[in-house]
């Protein structure tokens, strides 16, 4: 009896020991990939930064205020959801899901959807779709974000939704990931026109502001997507850290089992031979 | 002579951030250099070649993909999607990707296909040519 209760901790701890091999892996692949995902946002927030100024700069002039990229209208909201392509990254794909749920607070809404698990969520409630394709987080390169700037500025101005809410995750540090949201349309601000005067425009204004914006949409996607992924390497880390940290306190603990179940199969066998060789 | 602050940004990161003597690149309407104390300004950027010259007198070339350019109170910004320097540019690749939009441009099925191969035999001819004048 007692040795077939040590064969079932044996197993349970070879059984222990293969997950936390993959657990490991995972967590070592997390934190290389998280080295390139971190270069890359940093690289991406200054472009990112760049175009907001000048928006900014171009939106003084006084006939833009009626291009219709700056007045808020009724109508529906796109909500540009960023997660991940894969799960067991903790808390990372449901925490952007969660906030996406209460911006939208049950209204009707339509979503895009960048990341696996994100279309996978949405389709999977029925939720209005922009985009009739998938995009997977990992596979968005600059020329990607364009594509999706072009679908959702085209909605915006034949307004097909009146607001756009871009919800991501925000890579603060390697331990700390935040769930964030930001309001990319219409744009903030108001558009006054400063006393410096206007500058010099190459092209009509309107036009140029159109570009300005299309590529500033394309920008903050792009950039919100490597924030995103730095995020989930990040989340991916530390909950395959504290896997490895579980795994190894259940394989002390199942160790401590077998040595006590292996002790009293000795003192037993001891006891046996002990009290056969007294009744000789 | 006098320099203005520069920054050169792409979504891969800051190519340029300093003093500069002058700024010339080519916008949808053509060519135009900027000065220190040039006007607020704001261009849209073709396909072509950028040249920067820094305060410490380097004089650089470079291949930009589009883009924008903004002048404001002296502060010049440029934002592209692709800005290399002429000893940056990977002319293996460039080349390649000539040859693979030429054969792109000849297989066109509509005109959609057809303009995004002339852009990108377009975006590879002005690598090829940025990298020559290295």
């Amino acid at each position: 009896m007692a040795g077939a209760s040590m064969n079932d901790i044996k197993a349970r701890i070879k059984s222990v020991e293969s997950t936390m091999q993959i657990t490991k892996a995972m967590e070592l692949v997390a934190t290389s990939k998280l080295r390139r995902a971190r270069e890359r946002v940093e690289a991406s927030r200054p472009f990112c930064t760049m175009l907001g100024k000048m928006i900014d700069t171009v939106k003084g002039v006084a006939p833009l205020a009626e291009t219709g990229w700056f007045s808020a209208n009724e109508g529906k909201t796109l909500f540009i959801m960023i997660a991940g392509d894969r799960g067991l990254a903790g808390g990372y794909n449901s925490n952007v899901f969660r906030l996406t749920e209460m911006l939208a607070g049950g209204k009707e809404a339509i979503y895009l959807p960048i990341g696996k698990k994100a279309t996978e969520y949405l389709r999977h409630r029925g939720r209005e779709l922009l985009l009739d394709y998938d995009i997977l987080a990992g596979d968005v390169r600059v020329g990607t974000a364009h594509r999706l700037s072009r679908s959702v500025c085209d909605g915006y101005l034949e307004g097909k939704f009146t607001r756009v809410v871009l919800v991501y995750t925000k890579f603060q540090s390697m331990m700390t990931q935040l769930p964030v949201y930001e309001e990319l349309l219409p744009l903030g601000g108001e558009s006054t026109s400063d006393a410096a005067g206007d500058p010099i425009f190459e092209e009509e204004p309107e036009e140029m502001l159109e570009r300005i914006v299309r590529h500033y949409v394309s920008g903050v996607i792009y950039s919100a997507v490597c924030e995103s992924l730095a995020s989930e390497s990040g989340a991916r880390r530390s909950a395959m850290n504290a896997a490895n940290k579980n795994a190894g306190e259940m394989i002390d603990t199942l160790m401590l089992k077998f040595n006590r179940a292996r002790q009293a199969v000795i003192t037993q066998e001891i006891t046996e031979i002990v009290s056969g060789a007294e009744a000789l | 002579m006098n320099k203005f602050p520069l920054k050169i940004s792409t979504p891969e990161g800051v190519k340029f951030d300093g003093g500069a003597v002058s700024l010339l690149v080519k916008c949808t309407e053509g060519d135009v250099e900027i000065l220190a104390g040039h006007t607020d300004f704001v261009g849209t950027l073709a396909t072509g070649r950028a040249r920067v010259r820094s305060e410490d007198g380097n004089e650089r070339y470079a291949s930009i993909s589009g883009g924008f350019i903004v002048v404001k109170g002296g502060e010049v910004m440029l934002a592209t999607d692709a800005f290399e320097y002429a000893d940056e540019i990977d002319i293996e690749r460039a080349r390649a990707a000539k040859e693979n939009a030429e054969r792109k441009i000849r297989n066109a099925a509509n005109d959609v296909d057809l303009g995004r191969a002339e852009m990108k035999l377009k975006r590879a001819l002005n690598r090829i040519k940025v990298y020559e004048l290295k």
